[in-house]
């Protein structure tokens, strides 16, 4: 082992645990003496051990593609990924800042329109977001906020700054991942607790139940169930668990009616029973079928007419993706300075509007340079990474990218920061991750400290999505002054 | 409640009944054939009649023989009945169920599909099966103890009892149906004279040889194992014990009355059994109308609690 941590460079990188080749950061120096002084053969074990772990709790996610499979078990990589508590906090301020003016954004686009009138942002732009949802219009969810949980992705380059790459508004998905990360690593590292004041992340689910509750500051005690789509949803297991861990009740659409009173009711042994909030991982388009997609059977015919009316709150509020959208993602730095009368705490990554002539004509002479976005897909798909892909490839793209230029953006191609991790080929190597944290909004704000680490597993690969070969790591947000005493 | 939770619930006590039980029955059966001389009424496929699936079993293979059999009933993904489709049914189940049942469950029946998956190549062979499913019978205790000892006693574990003692009291007869069928007048000299053998496994595979032992302070004979098996009050395998146990499960559930109606019924015809009055190669008609009753009690909590006419409501 002591080997291959001396071969290990990270190159141009940033690098989250090392500063320089054979030189840790001063907040990691104590985790890098601990797992370089390990034998090679006990970190293997750690390793098998882990995986074992994984399995046997059941952790799962669900790739599409994998007909008939639905387990698969979670990749976990066992060296920690570390942020000094004071980048932290700043960062942490930031994405509070973010989150604020977003809603802001969705209660005033929804009802005065004031940021287009006063001509910040255009009208069509926001019209284009597929998130948009004119059925929304002059709704004010309660204390104003539509994204009561949001899953931001965060990058660094290789000056080490900390980027907003995007905003998941709608169902964003992977905090049950980084909470049994952190328990996986308790159990097969448990050595590593003593170098570090670690902050716990384990309270997410109260936090989460704390806020559905205030979304009802009307009833004392409200029903609280988190609505799923069943389990063939690649990320049923997070469902499942969270509302094991949030004290929520799973169901499905199936479960669920509209009363002619025009509230939602669930199916029970004791008959119907009133549901007074609703957690909802099901995409807009399939929670009603009698106002959206006609099709869906995973939804509840009357839910929409339900909300509209206050008879159920629903997180996050039907229509709040209209600002999970790679154009308006370009706008936000505006909506803080017009909303809350902030500079920015967190940065965008630098973003150049297709709909643009300018920007189109630059964009087309780089291809080759930056990467090319669709304005609304997740999960990595649809878009082109240009320093990574062929001749053919970028041509293809050319046209596609030509044919609704509106519909794209470009950003440079950020040079990832790395970070130690385990891989077959070449023992420990670097590998690029990124960084979700969660923000739960209701009458408060909380940020988890840390949040889902993800890594891409295959060299020089920027895709972290876990449906693409991405791995993830426990995430440590650690007090710079090191603790001497025992515990 | 959920009406669905009620139903998952249910079933996933159901599969892990059927999971234990049929590791079991399989282990005592193979233990019992290497009692038995070689000859024909007592086989391997006297677990296939067990389990009604001869039109399954000859859908899918053509020789009769140990290693098919085992595959049929043990490890194959096709067939309804064996007891990995029951393992795979209980884990789904549990699956939907996190927020429901006590946490450890999940893991434990993870670590039990993992060790089926890893260990079914053993199938074939007769000293590694056994190994196998006794391990199974231990996770599946393993579970009910968790149940018992960390849920509370709310409808969820209601559901759970009774989704239990069904299974178990449809299991039991069926053994007892097959046991009796055997040792019927048709019975050959060689079945007649293992019958002791026969009584003895019987209460093997239903897990109540020592208890009778311990309570009947006598030797093993039909009448006697069939009186323990079905009107034994106190043994938790015994026929009236589960139909009695269902009834007062039933009891605390909103609006049980027609369900209870059955139970009571059911429960009234087994008390009423004699085993005098009934000689033992007849109880297998008593058998066969005990588990008509029984699927019509599991018929009415169906319609009751999982799928009432919610529209009416």
């Amino acid at each position: 082992m002591k080997q291959a941590w001396n071969d290990y460079n990270p190159g141009n990188f940033y690098d989250e645990l090392m500063y320089a080749q054979h030189q840790p950061h001063p907040f990691s120096y104590k985790l890098m003496q601990y797992l370089q002084s390990m034998k090679k053969e006990v970190f293997a074990r750690r390793i098998k051990e882990s995986e074992l772990e994984m399995r046997e709790r059941g952790i799962t996610f669900t790739v599409y593609s994998d007909a008939g499979n639905i387990d698969r078990a979670w990749p976990f990589d066992i060296i920690p990924r570390m942020i000094p508590k004071s980048e932290w906090d700043r960062t942490e301020m930031g994405l509070k800042q973010r989150m604020n003016a977003l809603n802001q954004f969705i209660q005033d686009i929804y009802n005065e329109g004031q940021i287009i009138k006063d001509g910040i942002i255009p009208e069509e732009v926001v019209l284009q977001s597929k998130g948009y949802r004119p059925v929304c219009k002059g709704i004010t969810p309660i204390h104003g906020v539509w994204a009561n949980i949001c899953g931001s992705d965060l990058v660094r380059d290789d000056k080490g700054v900390m980027y907003v790459l995007e905003d998941n508004l709608r169902v964003p998905s992977g905090v049950s991942y980084m909470l049994e990360n952190r328990k996986t690593t308790k159990r097969v590292l448990p050595e590593i607790f003593k170098l570090h004041n670690i902050r716990p992340v384990g309270d997410y689910p109260a936090h989460l139940a704390r806020m559905l509750t205030s979304l009802r500051p009307d009833i004392a005690d409200p029903a609280i169930v988190l609505l799923s789509p069943g389990i063939h949803n690649s990320a049923y297991f997070e469902h499942a668990f969270l509302a094991q861990q949030a004290g929520l009740i799973l169901l499905e659409g199936a479960d669920l009616i509209v009363g002619k009173d025009d509230f939602v009711y669930m199916k029970t042994i004791h008959g119907l029973k009133r549901v007074d909030v609703i957690y909802r991982r099901i995409d807009d388009d399939f929670i009603d079928p009698e106002v959206f997609r006609k099709d869906s059977m995973l939804g509840v015919p009357g839910i929409m007419r339900s909300w509209k009316l206050g008879k159920v709150a629903i997180a996050n509020a039907p229509g709040c993706g209209v600002a999970d959208d790679k154009v308006l993602y370009a706008y936000v730095p505006a909506m803080i300075r017009y909303y809350l009368d902030e500079e920015p705490l967190l940065p965008n990554v630098p973003t150049m509007l297709c709909r643009n002539e300018d920007d189109l004509a630059y964009v087309l002479e780089h291809l080759a340079e930056l990467v090319i976005k669709p304005a609304n897909e997740s999960g990595g798909y649809g878009m082109l990474v240009g320093p990574h892909a062929s001749a053919e490839q970028i041509e293809a793209f050319r046209e596609i990218l030509l044919a609704d230029p509106d519909n794209y953006v470009a950003q440079p191609t950020l040079k990832l920061s790395v970070t130690p991790t385990c891989s077959e080929e070449e023992g420990i190597a670097p590998r690029h991750v990124d960084l979700r944290p969660f923000i739960l909004s209701g009458n408060e704000t909380y940020v988890t400290p840390g949040g889902l680490t993800r890594v891409a597993l295959v060299k020089g690969s920027l895709v972290v999505n876990s449906s693409q070969g991405g791995g993830s790591k426990d995430t440590w947000i650690v007090d710079e002054i090191i603790n001497e005493g025992e515990f | 409640m959920l009406s669905r939770v009620a139903e998952r619930v249910y079933w996933m006590a159901r599969y892990l009944e059927r999971v234990e039980n049929t590791a079991r029955l399989i282990n005592v059966h193979t233990a019992l054939l290497m009692d038995l001389p070689r000859q024909k009424e007592i086989n391997w496929y006297t677990l296939i009649k067990i389990f009604n699936c001869e039109q399954d079993y000859h859908q899918q293979y053509e020789r009769i023989d140990e290693k098919n059999i085992m595959r049929f009933l043990v490890s194959e993904m096709d067939n309804h009945s064996s007891l990995v489709q029951a393992l795979f049914q209980a884990r789904e189940n549990i699956r939907t169920l996190l927020d429901v049942l006590p946490e450890e469950v999940w893991e434990q029946i993870n670590e039990l599909h993992l060790m089926v998956k890893a260990s079914l190549s053993a199938v074939g062979n007769r000293r590694r099966r056994q190994n196998m499913l006794l391990q199974i019978m231990e996770r599946c205790q393993c579970i009910s103890g968790i149940i018992d000892n960390h849920m509370s006693r709310n409808y969820a574990y209601d559901f759970i009892q009774i989704g239990k003692y069904i299974e178990r009291a449809d299991m039991t007869s069926r053994i007892l149906e097959m046991t009796s069928l055997l040792a019927s007048d048709s019975a050959s000299e060689q079945v007649t004279k293992h019958q002791g053998i026969l009584w003895a496994n019987l209460l093997k595979a239903i897990s109540a040889q020592q208890m009778y032992l311990h309570e009947k302070r006598t030797s093993i004979t039909a009448n006697k194992v069939l009186d323990f098996l079905i009107t034994d009050k106190a043994l938790p395998r015994s026929l009236c014990f589960a139909l009695a146990n269902i009834g007062s499960y039933l009891n605390v559930l909103p609006e049980p009355e027609d369900s209870l109606l059955i139970q009571q019924q059911i429960l009234e015809n087994l008390n009423a059994y004699r085993p005098a009055n009934i000689p033992a190669d007849q109880t297998h008609f008593f058998m066969d109308s005990f588990q008509m009753r029984l699927m019509e009690l599991h018929q009415k909590i169906s319609s009751r609690w999982f799928y009432p006419d919610f529209e009416k409501i």
